[in-house]
């Protein structure tokens, strides 16, 4: 940190200068032009708060939002992590139809917008799947049962519980296409040695895949994966539009009951912000180590 | 070895042609759902889940998060007091605005409870109840660009007008303003701000929110006439052909009118500001 300080010259100053001034222009012109009455103080009692019924201190909507937010992330990773094997697999296969299928699912998700994707998903597919397993009334079984401090960890409100499976699927559907590429690239990087090193020993395609190819794929694509982590913490906006309760949607509540439009939204974006890069030094570090 | 190819191949092939199968069979579960719904009255279900489910969406005052992150409004208060009376359990579902009927209509929740006005167009998708409050809407506008305005002042194509999507004032300023130009917002507060900054000149709301932004922003906001435009009623909302429901929601709406309940609810969250003090100090 301080080495690069010591690196700046005189032309460095004079850039930073101008960029300060920039921002210090424009500060200046939204001051003078939005008539916006800021209310900042408001903010923290939305984030931690202390209960004037219970007493005692609660994490408020937008801290709840956070937490959903970092749930649904983390389980649709995963999930999204095994369809995207499944479809990386099931682009090199040797077989045509097999293949031309995985490139089908590739090419529609990564031709159609995010957020049409994630509608025709939730009302076609996730919704349909939560009334036929009947996902709700076991959900509810437990949330009305005193011994659910474990489920309310792992899943928050567990009320709230079809909509956050119906978020996670719809996002694991979504970007699981994406890690199947990078699944592909990992296995296509591969050389052809490798997989002729395992013919000639004997062993069978499962063999050969298990043994052979997937550990060194999978080392590889470690870094685009943990990219792809990130992608997916911020894609997860897009299914406030389903109502599903996470940061974004809750940013929106907050707003309409208090109107701190700007306030809550600089907010949510910093939450997101921190997050996102802070896991992205995170795995800098790992790959380095 | 080309034998588990092959082997894997065909297994691979006939799961994608079961998920295929399951993807056709979707709409006609969809239909097997939605007609389920309707030969048994969401009344029974109630009954027997212990619970009814509410989808609302925030809208001041009618429901908002408190400084505790519960809901409060008229909303919530008449949604409790249902619940009450039919000795169930109340959960509230909040739905953004745009999906809220879809999400109604595929049985998400069991009635709308949310402010929405009874008009022709919803009708034709869903069934409404009688009214359970009624509302007026009026135009707010921004005193330095609208300065001496008359009515017909604001009927004209370079006067703005700043509305939330797919909300019964969007639709009204069409209709009284139809030469003027109309911008469209996800969300309440963002159009009353194109106000505030100048950049739309007026725009339309369910009273008494135009009284309580103008309380907020004397200086900028003012109301340029005092009429009410396209006075409605709001009901609860609920999937067509449940007569049973129809008939239940009716009843308990008229009777917490005679007996004053709903007036005093409704004076309480519309024309008081005691309120005030939970939602923002």
């Amino acid at each position: 940190m301080f080495k690069t300080l010591k690196k700046l010259q005189w032309l460095d100053y004079v850039l930073l200068m101008l960029v300060i001034g920039f921002f210090a222009y424009i500060w200046w012109q939204i001051e003078g032009n939005l008539n916006y009455k800021w209310r900042w103080h408001l903010i923290p009692n939305y984030i931690l708060r202390y209960h004037t019924v219970r007493e005692e201190w609660f994490a408020n909507v937008i801290l709840q939002g956070l937490a959903a937010t970092v749930r649904i992330s983390i389980y649709a990773s995963m999930l999204a992590v095994i369809l995207g094997i499944i479809l990386g697999v099931a682009r090199c296969s040797a077989n045509l139809t097999v293949r031309m299928l995985a490139r089908t699912y590739l090419e529609v998700l990564r031709n159609i917008p995010p957020l049409v994707v994630i509608f025709i998903f939730f009302f076609f597919l996730s919704e349909q799947l939560i009334q036929a397993l009947n996902i709700e009334s076991w959900a509810r079984d437990i949330a009305r049962s005193d011994n659910n401090g474990v489920w309310q960890f792992f899943f928050g409100d567990m009320r709230r519980f079809p909509s956050l499976v119906s978020g996670i699927i719809v996002l694991a559907l979504f970007e699981g296409a994406f890690v199947g590429e990078i699944v592909r690239a990992g296995i296509q990087s591969v050389p052809k040695g490798q997989h002729e090193g395992a013919l000639s020993i004997g062993m069978s395609r499962y063999q050969e895949l298990r043994f052979i190819v997937m550990p060194q794929a999978l080392m590889r694509v470690l870094p685009p994966l943990a990219n792809q982590f990130i992608t997916l913490i911020k894609d997860s906006a897009i299914i406030s539009l389903i109502s599903v309760q996470e940061l974004t949607y809750k940013t929106v509540e907050v707003v309409s009951s208090t109107r701190l439009i700007f306030e809550a939204w600089i907010t949510t974006a910093a939450f997101y912000f921190v997050l996102c890069f802070g896991l992205s030094m995170l795995f800098r570090k790992l790959e380095k180590s | 070895m080309k034998l588990t190819q092959r082997y894997l191949g065909a297994t691979l092939g006939s799961l994608l042609a079961l998920a295929v199968g399951v993807g056709s069979a979707v709409p006609a579960i969809a239909q097997s759902t939605t007609q389920a719904l309707s030969s048994e009255s969401v009344i029974e279900t109630i009954k027997k889940r212990g619970v009814i489910k509410i989808g609302l969406s925030l809208f001041v005052p009618w429901s908002m998060r408190d400084l505790n992150g519960d809901l409060v409004g008229y909303e919530p208060d008449v949604g409790r007091q249902l619940a009450k009376d039919m000795g169930v359990e109340v959960e509230f579902i909040p739905t953004s605005w745009d999906g809220i009927i879809p999400a109604l209509v595929s049985g998400n929740f069991d009635v709308i409870i949310s402010g929405m006005s009874i008009t022709p167009n919803r009708n034709l998708t869903v069934n409404f109840t009688e009214p359970y409050a009624f509302t007026g809407l009026a135009v707010y506008a921004n005193k330095k660009i609208t300065d001496g305005f008359s009515r017909e002042d604001f009927n004209d194509p370079n006067v703005t007008f700043a509305a939330r999507r797919g909300t019964t004032p969007a639709a009204a300023i069409v209709k009284q303003f139809p030469k003027a130009e109309v911008l469209y917002f996800d969300e309440d507060g963002a159009a009353a701000q194109e106000v505030l900054n100048g950049n739309a000149h007026a725009t339309m709301a369910a009273q008494p929110t135009p009284n309580r932004e103008v309380e907020n922003y004397p200086e900028t906001l003012y109301i340029p006439f005092e009429t009410l435009f396209d006075p409605r009623g709001e009901g609860f909302a609920l999937r067509k052909g449940d007569a049973d429901a129809l008939n239940f929601f009716n009843n308990w709406i008229g009777d917490n009118w005679r007996s004053g309940w709903l007036k005093e609810r409704h004076n309480y969250w519309f024309a008081g500001t005691e309120w005030n003090s939970l939602v923002a100090e």
